[in-house]
């Protein structure tokens, strides 16, 4: 198996397997780091374990009833399926994104703070100012200044999931999540979340997963390739698509299966 | 597509919205005629009375200035005029020929009546000018010719009650007696120097069949000023009224023959006016008082401060505009008749309503009689015209401020709200406050809610939000099936079982309450503890329960055990009479805790099947949104689940509200049903619902009861109907603001 090696990793994997419930494994031990202030994409066909191994990093999988990891899992220095770990801060710190936009039912500003709030943050100075550097960030705030405090689902779907999105580095994460965040999404909307991944890469670490050849290879630096639960070809982008290692890969890519 | 097959989805479609459409409405329609029906009943009661003039006839002059007094049946077919020679002349009323003549107290050609002083049914004292009584009572009976086809007849019988021979003190100015027909009779004399005289006659039948009459006789010493106006007696004889022109009435206890009392002198108006006319309504007991200023007031003693009895003023009755100068009960309710310039008006003691005004133009009444029903008046006119009026006053006790305000009743401390629709006695004065009913409709509901909305909605948060799913599958059925028990096998249990239980145990149910909470508090402080103990963190989420159930029977068990033990040690051993000496609270046995119990667990199903159906229902994506930023599972549920189910969860409060309001059989089965207003959990109430339910039996149909029941059906439709659109408005608002699912 392909691997690339990384020096100080952010978030590193290491043989990690995983169980839904009945014993039903879909990831069959995975390694592999993710860079730090980069973007990777995880590809490879529906079902092969992309969204399970993303939810890994988040522990989300947590609410599957039943289900079981084994293998490790190590974000910033600490193995998050350490009994000791505080699923709470690890969620602070790695923010997701998920495929289909789910604003709250609350206004835009309120969402945007969501994360503040929970964390017993009261200072309105700072809320606002996290709220206008939020949606700055995530590209948002020109077309939403005027309108803060009306509901977020008064947004159009691109702009709900940039709002998801400004939602989550809101908390000033290090690793972000993204689960096919543009498949919702029209082609314009799409390229205004790709240039934003493009500028985000700049504070935190990407992963996102793609069923989009072109979007991997657009915004990504590394790409990882997975198959029924295994890590197939892991390198950077431009090699990867351009001169992939392995026959799988490669038969993916050009668009043979999958 | 097929086009035959599209034609065919097409014609589904506008099948199926008709079908709806049609189904909708019918439903709208007969919830509006049900409304319709229950209201058309109630409507009568805000009819105006109304009067008919049924047939007039004149009298030659000669002939009307003889007439002392008149009167009429019930069926306001024979009427008679009594002359100044004591002859009673009976006459039909439709045309006025003549009908037989009869003179009761004897043909004495020497004597003339001065006055006849009529009260009750058709009784008459005709008081002579020489000083002698004779009381007579007329008497109507229908009789049904057998011969002739049946047909009915009203025939008439006049019998003499008593006689009283003239004073031997000399001849009175005034004189009233009053006979009981059997045993006693009294008369009262006033004579040109002020002073009165009462004579008693008590008759009494030995076993052997003799009748030996004892007659007493004593002065009336009066205590008030003025001179005496206006003098009236209840039909036994026992309460003597006196007023004065000076504004004072007296008021006697003559029950004891052998020695008359006095009670009390009231100046009954600052300004000292004159009272011009006195009599007693129906049941003896308020006195009806008019004035030279035309005012129209009633009064019955009423217990002061100090234990004694005083004359009050209770209701003031639309007056007149000159001064009154005749009052009179009517005979099987609690309305006056008055007359002041020869016009009479009718008006109703408790409503304090003017019925009718009985004022034909051009005449000025000079003597009238209600016909014992009050259904027909006969009046004599100063011109000798004799008219006979039918009246339909159907429910003269009703009125918005009877209905719903505070009415002082007869024999009461105080002005009140109060529902006593009846008792055993025709002179009963009804008590229609719908006030009390709808204040324990609000109290039961309030009480149940209490006990009903926590248990739910957060028994709700639980299954759906932390419970396995495994867990939840168990609890929403059984849940689901509690709601199909038929609440009068819960009121059932809650009379017989649980009532007795709470009342035998009050101690330990509120050192339940205490103890509960703090052991759940400990239990929960002690977990979180242990949780960090490793073996123990093998214990997954959502069996929390488990560990829950242990704590709660333990908690329950202590309190059981300590209550009685904690009674006597801060009770003095009886929490309830401690409760009822220290704090006034009575407590009733079928109380508000036990509808709580009873009724919340009627409407925690419905309460928990909609709010957790709309807990459940909100998208999982939202959950996730929440958790991914870091949420604990209690800030998820609380900003985010709550906020979203709300539309729900207010609705599922409003159907359960709506089902208390309602409810009957519970608390009909479980409260003491007394109409009290009174918001201590440890008395009952009574509701709308189940006095309907108590009440419809018994009331006479068409009656003012049966009436004033519709119209608290009424009410209690209206009121679940408000409950429900409120529901409905607020819930589109959340709805529009929380959601878009
Ligand atoms: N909650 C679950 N319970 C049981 N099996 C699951 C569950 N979620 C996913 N799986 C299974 O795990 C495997 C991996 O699923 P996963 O959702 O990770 O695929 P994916 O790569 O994200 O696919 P896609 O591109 O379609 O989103 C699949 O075979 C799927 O059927
Ligand atoms: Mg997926």
């Amino acid at each position: 198996m392909a691997k690339l090696e990384i020096e100080n990793p952010i978030v590193q994997v290491n043989n990690l397997k995983f169980y839904y419930p009945g014993n039903a494994r879909a990831l069959h031990g995975i390694d592999i780091a993710f860079p730090e202030k980069q973007v990777t994409a995880l590809i490879g066909p529906s079902g092969c374990g992309k969204s399970t191994l993303l939810r890994c990093f988040n522990r989300m999988n947590d609410l599957i009833d039943g289900c079981r990891v084994e293998g490790d899992v190590i974000i910033d220095g600490e193995n998050i399926y350490n009994r000791n770990t505080d699923i709470i801060e690890l969620r602070r710190k790695v923010g997701m994104v998920f495929q289909k936009s789910n604003p709250f039912p609350k206004s835009i500003y309120e969402n945007v703070i969501y994360g503040l709030r929970i964390a017993g943050e009261k200072d309105r100075s700072l809320l606002d100012e996290r709220v206008e550097t939020s949606l700055k960030g995530a590209a948002l705030w020109d077309e939403v200044k005027e309108r803060l405090h009306e509901s977020a689902l008064g947004l159009s779907g691109g702009q709900m999931q940039r709002l998801c999105i400004a939602r989550a580095i809101a908390v000033n994460p290090k690793v972000i999540l993204m689960d096919e965040p543009c498949s919702a999404l029209d082609p314009k909307s799409t390229a205004r979340v790709e240039d934003l991944i493009g500028e985000l890469r700049e504070d935190f670490t990407i992963i996102i997963v793609t069923h989009n050849m072109q979007q991997a290879a657009r915004v990504s630096d590394n790409t990882a390739f997975l198959f029924e639960g295994n890590l197939i070809e892991y390198g950077l982008t431009d090699q990867l698509f351009v001169k992939p290692r392995n026959k799988q890969t490669e038969d993916y890519i050009t668009g043979r299966f999958g | 597509m097929n086009p035959a097959f599209l034609k065919k989805v097409k014609r589904n479609d506008r099948l199926a919205r008709w079908v709806i459409t049609i189904g909708g409405m019918a439903i709208i329609f007969s919830v509006i005629f049900i409304l319709i029906l229950i209201a058309r009943v109630s409507l009568p009661l805000f009819l105006s009375p109304e009067k008919a003039l049924r047939a007039d006839f004149q009298l030659e002059q000669a002939q009307a200035q003889q007439v002392a007094t008149l009167g009429v049946d019930e069926y306001l077919e024979t009427g008679y005029l009594v002359d100044r020679t004591g002859r009673f002349d009976f006459f039909t009323v439709a045309d006025g020929s003549p009908l037989d003549s009869v003179a009761p107290a004897g043909e004495d050609t020497q004597r003339r009546l001065l006055t006849v002083d009529s009260y009750g049914r058709l009784n008459h004292a005709l008081i002579w000018d020489d000083g002698s009584i004779s009381i007579v009572q007329v008497k109507f009976f229908p009789f049904f010719d057998a011969q002739n086809n049946n047909q009915r007849s009203i025939r008439h019988r006049v019998e003499v009650l008593g006689e009283f021979p003239a004073p031997e003190s000399g001849m009175p100015v005034r004189s009233l007696a009053r006979s009981d027909g059997e045993e006693r009779q009294v008369r009262v004399d006033l004579f040109a120097d002020g002073h009165l005289q009462a004579t008693l006659q008590q008759r009494e039948e030995s076993f052997l069949g003799d009748v030996e009459v004892t007659e007493e006789t004593h002065t009336l010493s009066r205590k008030s000023a003025g001179a005496v106006t206006a003098l009236t007696m209840s039909h036994n004889g026992n309460q003597l009224y006196i007023a004065t022109d000076a504004g004072e009435i007296e008021r006697w206890d003559l029950s004891d023959s052998e020695d008359p009392v006095l009670l009390e002198v009231v100046h009954a108006f600052a300004d000292q006016r004159k009272i011009t006319a006195l009599d007693l309504v129906f049941g003896d007991v308020s006195l009806i008082v008019g004035d030279a200023r035309g005012e129209l007031t009633t009064w019955f003693p009423v217990r002061d401060e100090e234990g004694v009895w005083k004359l009050t003023r209770i209701h003031q009755l639309p007056g007149h505009n000159a001064a009154i100068d005749y009052v009179s009960p009517t005979l099987h309710d609690k309305s006056v008749l008055s007359r002041a310039d020869g016009r009479v008006q009718i008006s109703h003691m408790t409503s304090e309503r003017l019925l009718l005004t009985i004022d034909p133009p051009g005449e000025k009444i000079a003597t009238y009689a209600l016909s014992t029903r009050g259904n027909g008046l006969i009046t004599l006119s100063e011109s000798g015209r004799v008219d006979s009026w039918e009246l339909d006053i159907p429910h003269p006790e009703i009125s918005a401020k009877t209905l719903f305000g505070k009415v002082w009743y007869e024999g009461y401390a105080e002005p009140s709200w109060s529902w006593q629709s009846s008792s055993g006695t025709d002179d009963y004065e009804p008590k229609l406050s719908l006030t009390p009913l709808i204040f324990g409709t609000l109290k039961g509901t309030f009480y149940a809610m209490l006990f009903a909305l926590p248990l739910a909605i957060f028994g709700a948060i639980y299954t759906s939000q932390f419970a396995r799913p495994r867990f939840k599958g168990i609890i929403k059925p059984a849940v689901e099936v509690m709601a199909a028990i038929p609440t009068v096998i819960i009121g059932f249990l809650a009379a017989l079982w649980l009532a007795p239980l709470i009342e035998r145990s009050l101690g330990s149910l509120f050192l339940s309450m205490i103890l509960v909470p703090a052991a759940l508090m400990i239990s929960i402080a002690l977990w979180q503890a242990a949780r960090k103990i490793d073996p123990l963190k093998r214990v997954e989420r959502g069996f929390e329960f488990l560990a829950v159930a242990p704590v709660l029977v333990m908690a329950v068990a202590i309190a059981s055990v300590l209550g009685s033990g904690v009674e006597s040690w801060l009770f003095a051993g009886d929490l309830k009479q401690w409760l009822f000496t220290e704090t006034g609270n009575r407590y009733d046995q079928r109380n508000c805790i036990i509808i709580a119990f009873a009724m919340g667990f009627a409407v925690i199903p419905i309460i928990f099947t909609i709010a957790e159906d709309s807990l459940s229902n909100v998208p999982p994506s939202l959950r996730a949104a929440s958790l991914a930023l870091g949420a604990s599972r209690w800030q998820t549920v609380w900003r985010v689940i709550l906020p979203s189910a709300s539309p729900g969860i207010f609705a599922g409060t409003m159907i359960g509200f709506g089902r208390a309001v309602g409810e009957t059989m519970i608390v009909l089965m479980a409260t003491g049903n007394t109409a009290i207003m009174d918001l201590s959990i440890f008395n009952g109430m009574r509701p709308l619902s189940a006095n309907i339910a108590v009440e419809i039996p018994e009331a006479p149909v068409d009656g003012s009861l049966y009436r004033t029941l519709f119209l608290s059906a009424v009410i209690l439709f209206v009121m679940t109907f408000v409950v429900n659109t409120i529901a409905e408005v607020v819930r589109q608002r959340l709805r529009a603001k929380y959601g878009r699912f």
